[in-house]
């Protein structure tokens, strides 16, 4: 479909939406949590006489525009006691809902999007939604909940090892997720190298991972969108809850602000493993800590005001020699305004940087970096009727990179001050997704974004010869860095380079029988900043770059096809996909290149292209005393980069490889059992085929060091990696009418003991001198207690 | 400035994890010529003994790797002056007495093996000399290692590229580290060696090369590749390409580098 043809379909069915007749009425509100009035996210609403339904949205608001007249009402969300009435529609009508929660609420099924029949005829596919609940089941290194190790249970996401940072969705990197808390943009999304993720499970209400279909809301990473939620706080009661783990512990304050008409909401987290290590006469420190906090406001009926923030930071230090700092900061203010019962708006304010420390005191070098950005959205949500529903908006963000300063941190030092040069870009995008039901069986969502990128005046830009800002070396056959032939001095308000995408998006539904559909999608995304990271997974100091004179913006294209199948009722679930996506412009570094403090990037790096498919299985049972579900991803992801011309090789000779985050199988098994009311179980299965990596072809001597000789990039594989995990949840006093409630969590890492290969190291013994290859494992068997209690 | 290195050393630290030697199947690849032609100018000395090491690639986990014999090894500089090196009794090592170091004269070296020729051009660069050192016993990371530092004053007028060789007569290998002038142009600097086994009483023998960015590329991620790295912060290996090329098949392209330095060297003992 050429973007002219796509753009005159949307014309005409926007034409299309102004023809509904006028006899129809509007029933809209809230739904929200009856005990403690905390707005709940993808509730059904059903008209089962009229086979048709609405969803809350992210704030709880639902909106349907129906024929006149009198119907059975259903409202129906997962842990909660269905609403089953009867209501008359004469006229528009405002009706919010509290939903109670059932009796058995930990018993609460464990996925609960796609669950309902009414799901399977959403277009929307690729997607996969986790409660704070399961979360906290899944059984994790230390006994710490974790968002991210939870999500990549699911089909299509792993990551690129234990202890490594980010994760990556259906073959894409760690830099091109999208991963908002309260709809800003969170940098770094991992604590201590990977180990814990930075969000506190406690403070999150909801989260949604898309890994296709991406609607036109979504824009600026490539690979997928991880969408969360932080929960508003009580509005009833005050409440505190909280845990107390191996080496970390939260806690977490909410309640009322004047009457209920807010509400705020307070949490921290700490680990405080330092206070173990100087017991072993050990002067390190080694701790996280993270602070969420949101206060809600209902002005009035129709205005709702969220202000949210969260501060994280790493912090390690050695014997003073060597400290490290770094974390996310977000602050957050938002605006919900009803226009009327079928428009609903939501403007946001967004503050939200990453800042990167080093401090080493035994060579006296100080070093900050980071990211700064400002960022505007202003987004509708316009029911048009029960067949037709949009979403439209814009938004714009002010970026600001430091890519480092480096200062002497002592009067000894011998470092000179120095400023790598700042950069600056402005991203705009404006964006329409349709929402359409264009008959009972088929249902379409479609869109178009169009994302504007503009890189702004800066100091001391590098101009080369030709623009290369690499050089091939024909004698030597290596890529080399070109030397600048001049620098030129902007001002900010100039525009160095600008870029401008159409994005167009497209996902169809078509109901097989009432409880099997297919869907198929198609979404175009691009990306203008870019991690630089040439290692396995990244490095908390890798610095963002935005496009520019020489990098180019990533260019993604995907589609994916599925079936899903409700079986019995719902008590199993089957969902099949398989993608097929790939990037333009995916950047890639010469063989050697050095990234750290290098203030000319682009000489060190060419445009090249990454590619990845598979196929997804995801099966579940949804109800029951067992729950769970195993997840099979079978898919390959590969990158290259083939020389500019024909008289360069490129990199790794210009042949696909593997990218470090190919998985060729990828097989989890989740599951949960309650064995009685005190005690429950849980158990985790893994099992991937081995990371990408490449093996030394022979070793020389020089320079009287054994060297290791290198072939092409990622042509081998570490072994399989596999594990079992455990854990048993034991509540003492399920029953107990107490305010006081908790909870004991025992838990077994990798139970079986086996050594995972993180890396292998091919080298020279230092006292033998005889050549080995030592594996590094990370994990073996780790116990861990916790206790979590709520008051 | 190895942060990478830093934060390796470190994650080892805090992961409880571990560390053993396994057996793994690597590939093995045809021998390649490796060249390990350094010469060195220690300073107030003549410079006349120069020797070349010629040797053959080997797979990865034999012990050793077999000298390149019987090949033809000669130097020329700028002027025309030819200097011979002949080969010791089937060492693989090519040895010349009457060699003339000349600072910043370019000097280019041609080997005939097996009836291919390689060469490579290079000029001895020139370095500052050591003014002195001072020690911590109580260094490194837990408090417990031993540090040197070797301090020198960078020139300031241009940009300048060094290597270290940290060699204690202590069993355990060398240590070899690059170093640039990028963010200390002009001042006093200091080379940085840390040891765990190096006590009082043992000495270590500093050398400083002056070398060229491209040697410094070169031997950066040459060392980047060679032990001490991994973990999953480590980056991309592959072939390290030095500075000689093989003329008569540039495909069989040899591996190793043709490199000419002064050297400032210094014998330091560790104090109590």
């Amino acid at each position: 479909m050429t973007l002219r043809t796509y753009c005159l379909l949307l014309l005409f069915c926007f034409a299309n939406i102004t023809l509904y007749g006028q006899d129809k009425v509007t029933l809209s509100g809230i739904v929200s949590d009856a005990d403690s009035n905390e707005t709940l996210i993808g509730v059904n609403i059903l008209f089962p006489e009229l086979k048709t339904g609405a969803t809350t949205n992210e704030y709880g608001f639902y909106s349907i525009t129906l024929p006149k007249g009198t119907y059975n009402i259903m409202i129906s969300y997962l842990g909660y006691k269905e609403i089953s009435e009867t209501i008359d529609l004469t006229e528009n009508t405002k009706r919010d809902f509290s939903l109670n929660e059932s009796v058995e609420s930990l018993d609460e099924v464990i996925l609960k999007e796609n669950i309902e029949k009414l799901n399977i005829r959403k277009p929307q596919m690729s997607i996969n939604a986790l409660t704070s609940n399961t979360i906290k089941q899944i059984p994790v290194v230390f006994g710490e909940a974790d968002v991210i190790k939870a999500i990549t249970l699911l089909p299509g996401v792993t990551t690129a090892g234990e202890g490594a940072s980010g994760f990556n969705v259906r073959g894409g990197a760690a830099d091109q997720n999208l991963i908002l808390l309260d709809e800003a943009t969170i940098y770094n999304s991992s604590h201590l190298f990977g180990l814990f993720s930075v969000f506190n499970p406690d403070a999150i209400k909801d989260l949604k991972l898309y890994k296709g279909g991406i609607p036109a809301r979504y824009g600026g990473r490539v690979s997928s969108v991880l969408d969360i939620y932080q929960k508003e706080g009580n509005s009833n009661k005050f409440h505190v809850n909280g845990g107390i783990g191996l080496i970390s512990s939260r806690l977490l304050a909410e309640g009322p602000i004047n009457k209920g008409k807010g509400s705020f909401l307070l949490g921290g987290r700490a680990t405080y493993a330092h206070l173990f290590l100087p017991l072993f006469d050990i002067e390190n420190k080694a701790y996280f800590y993270d602070l969420n906090t949101k206060i809600s406001y209902k002005l009035n009926q129709s205005n709702n005001v969220y202000l949210s923030g969260y501060f994280g930071r790493d912090v390690f230090s050695l014997n003073d020699s060597f400290k490290n700092t770094y974390g996310n900061t977000v602050l957050n203010f938002r605006w919900n305004h009803l226009f009327s019962d079928k428009l609903f708006s939501n403007l946001s304010l967004i503050y939200s940087d990453y800042y990167y420390g080093l401090n080493l005191d035994f060579v006296g070098f100080n070093w900050d970096s980071g990211i700064t950005n400002f960022n505007v959205k202003y987004d509708f949500k316009h029911y048009v009727s029960d067949k037709i529903k949009l979403q439209y908006g814009l938004n714009s963000i002010y970026h600001q990179f430091n890519p480092g300063e480096i200062k002497p941190s002592n009067n000894e030092s011998g470092i000179n001050a120095e400023k790598l040069i700042d950069k600056y870009a402005f991203e705009n995008a404006l964006y329409l997704d349709i929402e359409h039901k264009l008959s009972n069986k088929l249902s379409a969502s479609y869109g178009l974004r169009y994302s504007s990128f503009l890189r702004l005046g800066q100091d001391a830009l590098n101009i080369y010869a030709n623009n290369q800002a690499v050089n091939f070396n024909q004698q030597l056959q290596i890529y080399e860095k070109a030397d600048p032939i001049r620098v030129e001095n902007y001002s900010r308000g100039d525009v160095i380079k600008s870029f401008g995408n159409f994005e167009p998006r497209l996902a169809l539904s078509y109901l097989l029988s009432n409880n099997a559909s297919i869907k198929a999608s198609y979404n175009r995304l691009s990306q203008y900043l870019h991690l630089i990271s040439n290692t396995s997974s990244p490095t908390p100091l890798d610095v963002w770059a935005p496009s520019g004179k020489y990098i180019k913006p990533q260019i993604l294209d995907q589609v994916a096809i599925g079936y899903f199948k409700n079986i019995k009722g719902n008590l199993y679930s089957l969902e099949i996909e398989s993608f097929y996506k790939k990037v333009n412009n995916r950047i890639d570094y010469i063989d050697g290149a050095d990234l750290i403090a290098n203030d000319a990037i682009e000489q060190v790096v060419l445009n090249g292209e990454a590619r990845a498919y598979g196929l997804e299985i995801l099966f579940r049972k949804n109800e029951g005393r067992l729950k769970g579900w195993i997840a099979y991803t079978l898919s390959k992801s590969e990158q290259r980069t083939p020389g500019r011309t024909n008289l360069e090789p490129g990199i790794n000779n210009g042949d696909w490889y593997k990218t470090p985050y190919d998985k060729t199988h990828d097989l989890s098994f989740t599951s949960s059992y309650d064995f009685t009311k005190k005690w429950r179980f849980n158990a985790n299965f893994i099992f991937q085929t081995g990371q990408p990596v490449t093996y030394p072809n022979a070793q020389y001597e020089y320079n009287g060091i054994t060297i290791p000789n290198y072939g092409l990039r990622n042509e081998y594989r570490l072994p399989m990696y596999h594990r079992l995990d455990i854990s048993a949840i034991y509540t003492p006093k399920p029953d107990s009418l107490k305010s006081w409630h908790g909870e004991w969590v025992f838990g077994i890492y990798n139970i079986y003991n086996r050594r995972n290969a993180a890396s292998i190291n091919f080298q020279e013994n230092r006292e033998t001198g005889v050549n080995e290859a030592v594996r590094l494992s990370i994990f073996g068997i780790v116990p861990s207690v916790s206790y979590n209690f709520k008051f | 400035m190895k942060g990478q290195h830093i934060i390796v050393l470190f994650i080892s630290i805090i992961l409880f994890s571990c560390e053993d030697v396994i057996d793994v199947d690597v590939p093995t690849s045809e021998p390649r010529l490796v060249i390990d032609a350094s010469i060195n100018w220690f300073k107030e000395t003549s410079g006349n003994e120069q020797s070349i090491k010629l040797t053959l690639t080997a797979p990865f986990f034999d012990n050793g790797v077999p000298p390149a014999n019987d090949a033809d090894v000669l130097i020329t500089d700028e002027n025309g002056n030819v200097f011979n090196f002949l080969e010791e009794d089937n060492s693989g090592i090519y040895k010349n007495t009457d060699f003339v170091p000349v600072i910043d004269l370019a000097y280019t070296l041609t080997v005939i093996y097996q009836n291919e020729t390689y060469t490579a051009t290079d000029k001895l660069l020139s370095v500052a000399d050591f003014e002195r050192v001072e020690q911590n016993l109580e260094g490194g990371f837990d408090g417990e290692e031993t540090e040197i530092k070797a301090f020198f004053t960078d020139p300031i007028d241009e940009e300048n590229y060094y290597f270290f060789e940290f060699i204690p007569n202590i069993p355990v290998t060398p240590t070899l580290d690059t170093f640039k002038d990028e963010f200390v142009n002009g001042n006093e600097i200091f080379g940085f060696y840390v040891e765990e086994d190096l006590n009082p009483g043992n000495e270590v023998i500093i050398r400083n090369y002056g070398v060229s960015e491209e040697f410094y590329e070169y031997m950066f991620v040459l060392l980047q590749q060679t032990g001490g790295g991994g973990g999953p912060f480590e980056t991309q290996p592959a072939t390290v390409r030095g500075n000689c090329i093989n003329t008569t098949n540039p495909d069989n392209y040899p591996l190793g580098y043709f490199r000419l330095s002064e050297v400032s060297e210094i014998i330091y003992t560790v104090q109590n």
